[in-house]
């Protein structure tokens, strides 16, 4: 029983053995409540490989449903597991977690490699080990050049990816990410984009949240939709879709004679209703989106107008949400 | 199972050294942590000041006898004609033969012959001036009945637990005033800036201001969860930040203490060239300080862990803490209520290793109250006091026992491992906090 005072070379295995048989992410029922508010309303989830983007409005319960993974919060009722052990009553799991939280906060007085290092440390490793692993990962999200810089003099987006770079430094099988295309740049943008695709090609689970859909489209097509502390949808956004194509939908037209178009649009059976928003755009009512996107270019061609623009101008988050419930968001 | 807890424990302590080191590194890069220790070491600069320019000034002896007074004015003082027989009131009468001494000569002429005292009732004193032993009859040189001419006889008061000093008449009346005001102001000057500065004030402040956030203050910036996301249990995390903390603190309190140490033991009253003497002493408040600061760190963190203004919390207790320093400083370190305390504890700490490095000390005090017996009066507590030596008193006060009843060593053992219970209870409870604390 010797403390290990050099740390160098390489450390013992892992001694927590997780549960094979068990989803990766599990949550049974699970509830959380401050005082009268619920954060969280009987949410069970299972989520094992693969990219998995968490989409909801501010206050859904995104972040709730995160602390709740890594143990910051404990479940009002219900089981939360990860690997199919407790993450309030036991840290072990983390040993294969990697956590990018959405606060900006670093320790802006270390470099990257330093802070990396230090981290990467508390995960058992060796001084040496730790050292590799950390080059490693800052090389993976391109902070090779700066990481002898001070965090403190890090762009948004770099600081962004220094905390990616931290969360996967053990090379672990989940990685939970809190919103983090938050206030980056286009090119972090996609360079995390990319990085999050490459993770979920290498078969881990990854989980992203996001309240932009067309963010986590390109991302991923599993999704769920969280919604006052519930999961509103979960699947394949494919899915979601032609389901929600069911419910009314608008389609907004830019032509220069709307008036002559709208002649040839009643044709449409899918075509609800009409109304000329301005002297140039006219919006399509339909509950069948993809009926009328077939038929609209042989319309627009027999009508010999001009069209300028299509647009589905509901075809966002607070747009489903609707949908989905019904108008009550 | 032997290479298995060799995994766990070779695995904690890489986690162990990863958190310490970055609190070190943390503390170090915050102006609060320069702040407060600057703090400390101009405060001990300052009082180190007086205490330099002290050592360095004599103070007037004073002729408690008055035996280098010539009374009939022929250039004998009157402590030279007694000596001889003649007689001092009469000019007339002066020793034929012998050159006149300087009055410096009868001044503080009669220093204490006490040696260590060890016993309840002891026969101590001589009289080296001789005014004792010339008198005529058996009673005036026995005046204070106890059978043993030319003494000072000291009976041990059970009420206020101290020596009653009943000297016969001329005894070690005109001590060695200076040498007396050296010696008892350095030691209240170690004791004091000891006990109180370092001790208490050290000890307590550098905890509220270093401890209080350790956890707090990572909770509030969001930058917690840094750790938290770890495999790492939450007690582990507040057990290695508070080595970080001790890490700084520690080699700072033992600096300072070292620093005081050489200052003083070169300055200070010697026969030799350094007081080795006091390294004791020294020694005991470092190690006193430093398991305080301990104890008050864990008690703080935990503060800041269950309440975001726990700083409110530490300084309530730090007043309740304040006022145990001077139950124990000012019942000479006899109340039992100062053990329902941290500080109580820490200065217990200090008293044994007092009384295992000046074995004289209650001799000095004891010696420098009597005073030479001069200026008696009948004080508030009943007994005959005297007019005290300068220096006597502030050492009275800053001295004290370890109040346990036990041998010095086993006091300095007792309350050092009664200190270290408290901390790790402080942890146990701190940790237990943490652990059933949601973090956002």
């Amino acid at each position: 029983m010797m403390p290990d005072m050099t740390q160098v070379g390489q450390a013992e295995a892992k001694e927590w053995a997780p549960n094979h048989t068990a989803p990766v992410v599990m949550f049974n029922q699970v509830s959380k409540t401050y005082g009268r508010i619920n954060a969280l309303s009987g949410v069970s989830l299972g989520i094992s490989g693969g990219v998995t983007g968490i989409l909801g409005t501010n206050g859904a319960g995104k972040s709730t449903l995160f602390k709740l993974m890594m143990g910051k919060l404990k479940p009002s009722s219900g089981d939360v597991k990860l690997f199919g052990t407790d993450p309030w009553k036991n840290s072990a799991p983390y040993s294969r977690v990697g956590f990018v939280s959405e606060g900006e906060k670093l320790y802006d007085w270390m470099t990257a490699l330093d802070f990396i290092v230090t981290f990467a440390r508390l995960h058992g490793m060796t001084r040496d080990e730790a050292r590799t692993e950390a080059e490693r990962v800052l090389e993976f999200l391109s902070l090779s050049d700066v990481m002898h810089k001070k965090i403190g003099q890090f762009s948004k987006g770099m600081r962004q990816r220094v905390k990616i770079a931290h969360a996967l430094v053990n090379d672990p099988e989940l990685i939970i990410l809190d919103e983090p295309l938050q206030g980056c740049d286009p090119l972090a943008r996609t360079t995390i984009m990319n990085v999050i695709k490459e993770l979920g090609r290498l078969g881990r689970t990854v989980l992203v949240s996001s309240h932009i859909l067309h963010e986590i489209e390109r991302i991923t097509e599993q999704i769920v939709i969280l919604h006052h502390g519930r999961v509103l949808a979960l699947g394949n956004s494919h899915a979601i879709r032609e389901m929600i194509d069911q419910h009314p939908h608008k389609i907004s037209l830019d032509c220069e004679q709307p008036r002559e178009i709208a002649k040839y649009i009643m044709d449409i059976d899918a075509v609800t209703g009409m109304s000329f928003i301005n002297p140039t755009r006219l919006m399509i009512e339909t509950k069948n989106l993809g009926d009328v996107h077939k038929e609209l270019p042989q319309v627009i061609l027999r009508s010999g107008q001009r069209v300028t623009g299509i647009d589905n101008p509901d075809d966002d988050l607070q747009s489903i949400l609707q949908y989905l419930t019904g108008g009550f968001v | 199972m032997s290479n298995r807890m060799d995994s766990i424990w070779s695995k904690l302590d890489r986690k162990a050294t990863a958190i310490a080191e970055f609190t070190m590194r943390q503390y170090r890069t915050r102006i609060s942590t320069w702040a407060v220790m600057g703090a400390g070491v101009m405060a001990v600069l300052l009082m180190l000041l007086f205490y330099i320019d002290a050592m360095g000034n004599d103070i007037e002896p004073i002729d408690n006898d008055g035996d280098s007074y010539d009374s009939d004015g022929d250039g004998y003082p009157d402590g030279q004609e007694r000596k001889y027989g003649t007689n001092p009131d009469n000019p007339d009468s002066f020793p034929a033969g012998v050159s006149p001494d300087d009055p410096s000569v009868w001044i503080d002429e009669d220093d204490f012959n006490w040696g260590n005292l060890n016993g309840k009732n002891m026969s101590v004193g001589f009289d080296d001036d001789g005014d004792c032993v010339q008198k005529d009859t058996t009673s005036q040189r026995d005046t204070n009945d106890n059978g043993i001419e030319c003494d000072v006889y000291l009976e041990w008061n059970v009420l206020t637990q101290s020596y009653d000093i009943l000297s016969d008449g001329g005894v070690d009346e005109d001590p060695d005033d200076n040498t007396y005001v050296k010696e008892a102001g350095h030691r209240a000057f170690v004791l004091g800036i000891g006990k109180f500065g370092i001790v208490y004030l050290l000890g307590i402040f550098l905890p509220l201001f270093l401890a209080t956030g350790l956890i707090r203050e990572e909770m509030s910036d969001g930058t917690l969860h840094y750790m938290l996301a770890k495999p790492i249990a939450r007690g582990e995390v507040l057990l290695y930040r508070m080595v970080g903390y001790l890490g700084i603190v520690w080699p700072y309190i033992f600096g300072l203490c070292a620093f005081l140490a050489l200052v003083t033991g070169l300055i200070g009253p010697s026969d030799g060239f350094f007081r080795w003497e006091d390294l004791g002493v020294w020694l005991s408040i470092a190690w006193a300080a430093m398991l305080v600061s301990f104890v008050y760190g864990m008690i703080f963190c935990s503060f800041g862990i269950l309440w975001k203004n726990g700083v409110v919390l530490a300084i309530i207790f730090a007043t309740w803490e304040l006022g145990m320093a001077f139950v124990a400083l000012l019942s000479g370190g006899d109340s039992p209520i100062k053990f329902f305390s941290v500080i109580g504890w820490g200065l217990t700490l200090v008293d044994a290793g007092v009384a295992l490095s000046w074995p004289d000390n209650w001799t000095l005090i004891e010696m420098g109250l009597w005073g030479g017996g001069n200026g008696e009066y009948y004080s508030w507590s009943g007994s005959w006091d005297y007019k005290a030596l300068p220096g006597a008193e502030p050492l009275a006060v800053f001295s004290g026992e370890s109040g346990l009843n036990m041998a010095n060593w086993a006091s300095f053992v007792t309350a050092t491992m009664v200190l270290v219970v408290q901390g790790i209870t402080a942890w146990f409870i701190g940790q237990t906090l943490f652990k059933g604390k949601e973090v956002d």
